[in-house]
């Protein structure tokens, strides 16, 4: 099934490439589906439940929807269940597993174990530090310091500062948290007069936030550095009886309510009701963009059909600050290829859903991919 | 009556011979059946048939929840609670992570298991001091040192990494024989035949007599407090020796391994026929207990069962591991349908159900004047509630010593009316739940079901309100409607299934879960009203609305526990459901009526938290469920049930809350603050030690 599979690889992976679906539906036919399986972490959040259905709507997507048999799984939070999740999965005999891993190293056993059974493991979004591994994500690192050394420059090197972090004890935050305060930490007027664990979540940095502003006001904070919850910031400045044009600076997550705000206050937005709404905030917003997945899943379909894929795979970090704002009508893959990065309210009324889901790389999953888990037709 | 009670401990006295001994028996024995029956079905619809090797995977899969779970019911039996299990193992782990030399393949296996495994006994030591000596409650000590287990492993190692020796797991994830025995299973045999020598030891008899009852215990001559001490040094062990096996398992550390395994090893425990609260059980079941949650994994997989649900196969499959341990002729669930054929059997004879065996059997109460002793003068002040103040004190006074330390360090605190609003406003989501897991507590259960009640009705609400105020008018009689269908489910399930409260709203939890998915598909959509956020972020006169609701609710929790007779039922189960029973208390009644006001809390909590945040989340409920339990025990409550006052909860949540505002608004490191965390809720409790209890 391989080998067959391999003589036609490289015409059938830019075939798929150009979305055409003629020479792969034909040559797909003849042979069994792969076998594939997505273990994915906890499901409690935004981000985990948009990445699965952009990995559900790439496996259903035409080219790959007759080569691909996919099952979803999910570990929950806990890595010991994920280890013996992948176990069960070799042992129901896959051609590839793409995964969230909970840990970057407590997989690496059973994921040695599953490449020497000749089974790809693909992980997105966060890393497995097992040589035999795929890795597909952005660079950590960069996702803390670009965004710090924004603030820094929109403070003009001098003020105080509020951070909020992810989920500690995690590799993604460290690098984060360690890069932004390497920023920081080298210009001595930025003082950081609060730090807040967020754990990644816009609740939590509303709890947060209200316990610093419990002892601080917002008079004496200049500029926010949070890993998410930046919209979250905003409405509280807005409750707080701060007008739009004072808002702070913000440099935090691709969440769609943040983007909306920072487009310019006069823009015309459908479904929008404060604070989802256009403000003109001053923003950069990055994002670890959950098409990962998709695109691990992608990545994975190309190296089983005998094709080249490099062991790491480092994602452009998606930076929008509020000069590149651009609001998109309907949310096609095209449109979002032409400069497209914020969503209108009525399509997203998930003001923490995450906006970057645009890939040069993936064509078959847009916007409906990412809220229903449906491919671009 | 409707209501009667699977907590009866006599009930099995009045059987002889074999039955007793099938009896004490039966939870191992249904654990054993259940995953035999399990590993079947794997084995039928896989794939391949299973061989060697994956029986080798699965037996390892599974070891270090078991060897956990095993450490967890000696404890459960001596009648104790350990929540610093999880962190125990996250501990050893990156203990051994970052000590073992990276250029040494051959690191000795015996020397590094003394190690894990005497860190584990070093931290059950503690844990065995505070409460065998200083007389703590062990869900308060075991809270505080979760909490500073977890600030000292982040400190030791803040993000996966480190090196753990491939001939520690070579050697725990060989063979012993190969191609026939795998080592876990081997290692697990051992644990097992040390246990059945253990019990066997005077040591091992006391676990059980300190279980059952510790006043007969002591009377009987045995050391009590020396018993409870060697109990979580030796679980600490087992933690330990877990924590050796997760790190030969990964071959590296990661200091949040372990912390999400302590609901599965409560699961374990109670899925391998352990009964909450002491004296009845053993560590084998929960062996076996633990394999049988493992395999549910493998189970899902082969059966495809999509993500969503998955959550929702999970808690059935742990109520009906449970339920085929409890059914037997004296079994809750085949009483309650006794009763209901009789009841059925009444009716189409047209009687009352109590006229069946003739004659009215109720008693005689002629005299309904009050007792003369009621007549009398009415007791002091201090008599009447002196007990309660002095539970209830500690948490207000180490509260007080919060604020003056904010005020000095920070400054800006007890002149600044802001930090006072912002105080009142985040406890209230605590303070609300704390009636409802505190009256759960106060009749001697718990209510796990706390984190996706208020997901679910949060997202329930969001839904249904999409930013529209007029929408709120039926929305909310609408979530408080399926609070109370999910509290009479988490009730009736506790009452005619005979099924220990955490089982029951521990599946409770996961099939909301799955329901919240489902209805949300993936991503809650929606938004709080504009009322409802005003209610929670705007001021009104200089207040947040909720700030006066919370005066009106305090008001009415405290009326409603101490003054209506609702309450004293509560206090009445509380201190003995037999005695309750037979003082004529609706037991059953009361028990649907107090899970039904605690999912009422929860959905409050989840609505509340919606207009808080604008929008509701999943997950939104996850970091309620400790909190919601510690509180409710700081403020001086029991956690065995009878004892608390609802103003000592409300000090309980203003302490914490007050000590994290504390917190966040410095800078210190994460681990840092989870270690003050954990000293200051030890610290708090230590006032409140029970200094009557013989020891």
């Amino acid at each position: 099934m391989r080998l067959a599979s391999r003589t036609i690889g490289t015409a059938a992976v830019a075939a798929l490439l150009l979305g055409g679906a003629a020479l792969t539906g034909t040559s797909a036919q003849a042979q069994d589906k792969y076998k594939i399986f997505l273990s994915m972490s906890y499901i409690g959040n935004d981000w985990q439940a948009e990445a699965a259905n952009m990995v559900k709507a790439m496996a259903a997507a035409p080219g790959m929807a007759d080569k691909v048999d996919l099952q979803v799984q999910v570990a929950g939070p806990n890595a010991q269940r994920q280890i013996q999740q992948i176990n069960a999965m070799v042992q129901q005999g896959a051609d590839a597993i793409v995964t969230f891993p909970i840990s970057p190293t407590a997989l690496n056993q059973v994921v040695k174990n599953a490449c020497d059974k000749g089974v790809l493991v693909f992980a997105y979004d966060a890393e497995i530090t097992e040589e035999c591994a795929y890795n597909v994500h952005i660079d950590q690192s960069e996702a803390g310091r670009i965004p710090a050394e924004w603030l820094v420059e929109q403070l003009g090197g001098k003020g105080n500062i509020v951070l909020v972090t992810g989920v500690p004890g995690t590799s993604v935050d460290t690098q984060r948290t360690a890069a932004a305060k390497e920023v920081f930490a080298k210009h001595p007027d930025i003082n950081v007069v609060g730090e807040a664990v967020g754990m990644w979540s816009q609740a939590v940095a509303r709890t947060e936030l209200s316990k610093i502003l419990a002892t601080h006001d917002w008079d004496e904070i200049d500029g926010l550095w949070m890993q998410a919850g930046c919209y979250t910031a905003n409405a509280m400045q807005l409750e707080a009886g701060k007008t739009p044009e004072g808002l702070l600076p913000c440099a935090g997550e691709g969440s769609n309510g943040g983007r909306i705000q920072m487009l310019s206050p006069d823009t015309e937005v459908e479904g929008a009701a404060s604070p989802y709404a256009p403000l003109g905030a001053p923003r950069i917003s990055y994002a670890s963009p959950p098409y990962s997945g998709g695109l691990a899943l992608k990545l994975a379909v190309q190296k089983l059909d005998g094709g080249d894929v490099p062991k790491l795979t480092v994602l452009p970090l998606p930076i929008v600050t509020s000069e590149t704002v651009k609001l998109c009508v309907e949310g096609t893959w095209e449109e979002m290829k032409a400069g497209c990065n914020a969503f209108q309210p009525s399509i997203v009324t998930n003001p923490g859903w995450f906006a970057s889901i645009f890939s040069e790389e993936t064509p078959e999953i847009g916007l409906n991919a990412a809220l229903v888990g449906q491919p671009e037709l | 009556m409707s209501a009667s009670a699977s907590y009866d401990r006599d009930e099995g006295q009045r059987k002889r011979g074999l039955d007793i001994r099938f009896n004490r028996f039966r939870g191992l024995a249904t654990a054993v059946v259940v995953f035999a029956i399990l590993l079947f079905v794997v084995d039928l619809i896989s794939a391949g048939p299973l061989s060697y090797f994956d029986i080798s995977f699965l037996s390892s899969g599974g070891a270090t929840l078991a060897l956990a779970a095993v450490g967890e019911t000696i404890v459960i039996l001596s009648g104790g609670f350990d929540l610093s299990a999880g962190a125990v193992l996250s501990l050893v782990n990156v203990v051994l992570a970052t000590s073992m030399d990276p250029m040494n393949f051959e690191a000795n296996v015996l020397l590094w298991t003394l190690v894990g495994i005497g860190v584990g006994m070093g931290i059950g030591a503690v844990n065995g001091f505070f409460i065998a000596f200083v007389r703590l409650q062990p869900i308060v000590v075991t809270l505080s040192t979760m909490f500073i287990i977890q600030g000292v492993t982040l400190l030791i190692l803040d993000k996966p990494g480190g090196f753990v020796s491939p001939s520690i797991g070579g050697f725990y994830l060989g063979d012993l024989v190969p191609n026939w025995i795998p080592m876990p299973i081997a290692l697990l045999v051992v644990v097992g035949f040390f246990w059945l020598w253990m019990k066997r030891t005077r040591f091992g008899t006391a676990i059980y007599a300190v279980g059952s009852d510790p006043h007969a215990a002591a009377s009987a001559g045995l050391r009590v407090a020396w018993t409870r001490f060697f109990v979580y040094v030796v679980a600490g062990g087992f933690y330990g020796l877990g924590g050796v096996f997760i790190s030969a398992q990964t071959g590296s550390g990661d200091p949040l391994v372990g912390n999400p395994l302590l609901l599965s090893i409560f699961a374990a425990v109670v899925v391998g026929g352990t009964r909450l609260g002491g004296g009845k059980g053993g560590p084998i079941g929960s062996i076996f207990g633990a394999y049988i949650l493992m395999i549910v994994v493998n189970i899902l997989l082969v059966l495809n069962v999509s993500a969503y649900y998955s959550t929702i196969a999970e808690g059935v499959i742990l109520l009906l591991a449970v339920l085929a341990g409890s059914i037997s002729r004296d079994s809750e669930l085949a009483r309650q349908i006794r009763g209901a054929a009789t009841r059925i059997g009444a009716w189409r004879a047209g009687m009352l159900p109590s006229q069946i065996g003739g004659g009215d059997r109720r008693l005689s109460m002629t005299d309904v004047t009050r007792p003369e002793s009621r007549t009398g003068e009415a007791p002091s002040f201090w008599s009447r509630h002196g007990e309660a103040l002095r539970y209830a004190l500690p948490a207000y006074v180490a509260m007080v010593l919060v604020v003056l330390v904010t005020q000095f360090w920070l400054g800006n605190a007890i002149f600044n009316w802001t930090y006072w609003n912002s105080l009142i406003v985040l406890s209230s989501f605590l303070a609300i739940l704390a009636l409802g897991q505190g009256t759960v507590i106060l009749t001697g259960g718990l209510d796990l079901s706390v984190p996706w009640t208020i997901g679910f009705c949060g997202i329930l609400l969001a839904g249904m309100v999409q930013g529209s105020d007029a929408a709120l008018v039926y929305a909310l009689p609408v979530v408080i409607l399926v609070a109370v269908v999910i509290g009479l489910v988490n009730g009736l399930g506790i009452v005619w299934l005979g099924l220990s409260p955490i089982v029951v709203t521990l599946a409770t939890n996961g099939v909301l879960q799955g329901a919240a998915l489902l209805y949300s598909g993936g991503t809650p959509a929606g938004f709080s009203s504009p009322m409802l956020r005003a209610f929670m972020t705007s001021k009104f006169l200089g207040i947040t609305p909720v700030v006066y609701f919370m005066v009106a609710f305090v008001i009415f929790a405290v009326v409603f526990l101490s003054r209506t007779s609702f309450g004293r039922r509560v206090y009445g189960i509380g201190n003995g459901v037999r005695v309750a029973q037979l003082s004529g208390i609706a037991v059953g009644r009361t028990l649907v009526g107090v899970y039904v006001l605690s999912a009422v809390c929860s959905a409050l909590v989840g609505i509340l938290l919606t207009g808080f945040s604008g929008q509701a989340s999943l997950g939104m409920g996850d970091d309620y469920l400790l909190p919601s339990i510690a509180v409710v025990v700081v403020g001086g409550a029991l956690i065995t049930g009878g004892r608390g006052h609802y103003l000592g909860m409300l000090g309980g949540v203003l302490l914490l809350t007050a000590l994290q505002t504390l917190l966040a608004g410095t800078t210190l490191p994460y681990a840092t603050r989870a270690i003050i965390y954990g000293v200051v809720v030890l610290g708090a409790v230590i006032a409140l030690r029970d200094r009557r209890e013989t020891s």
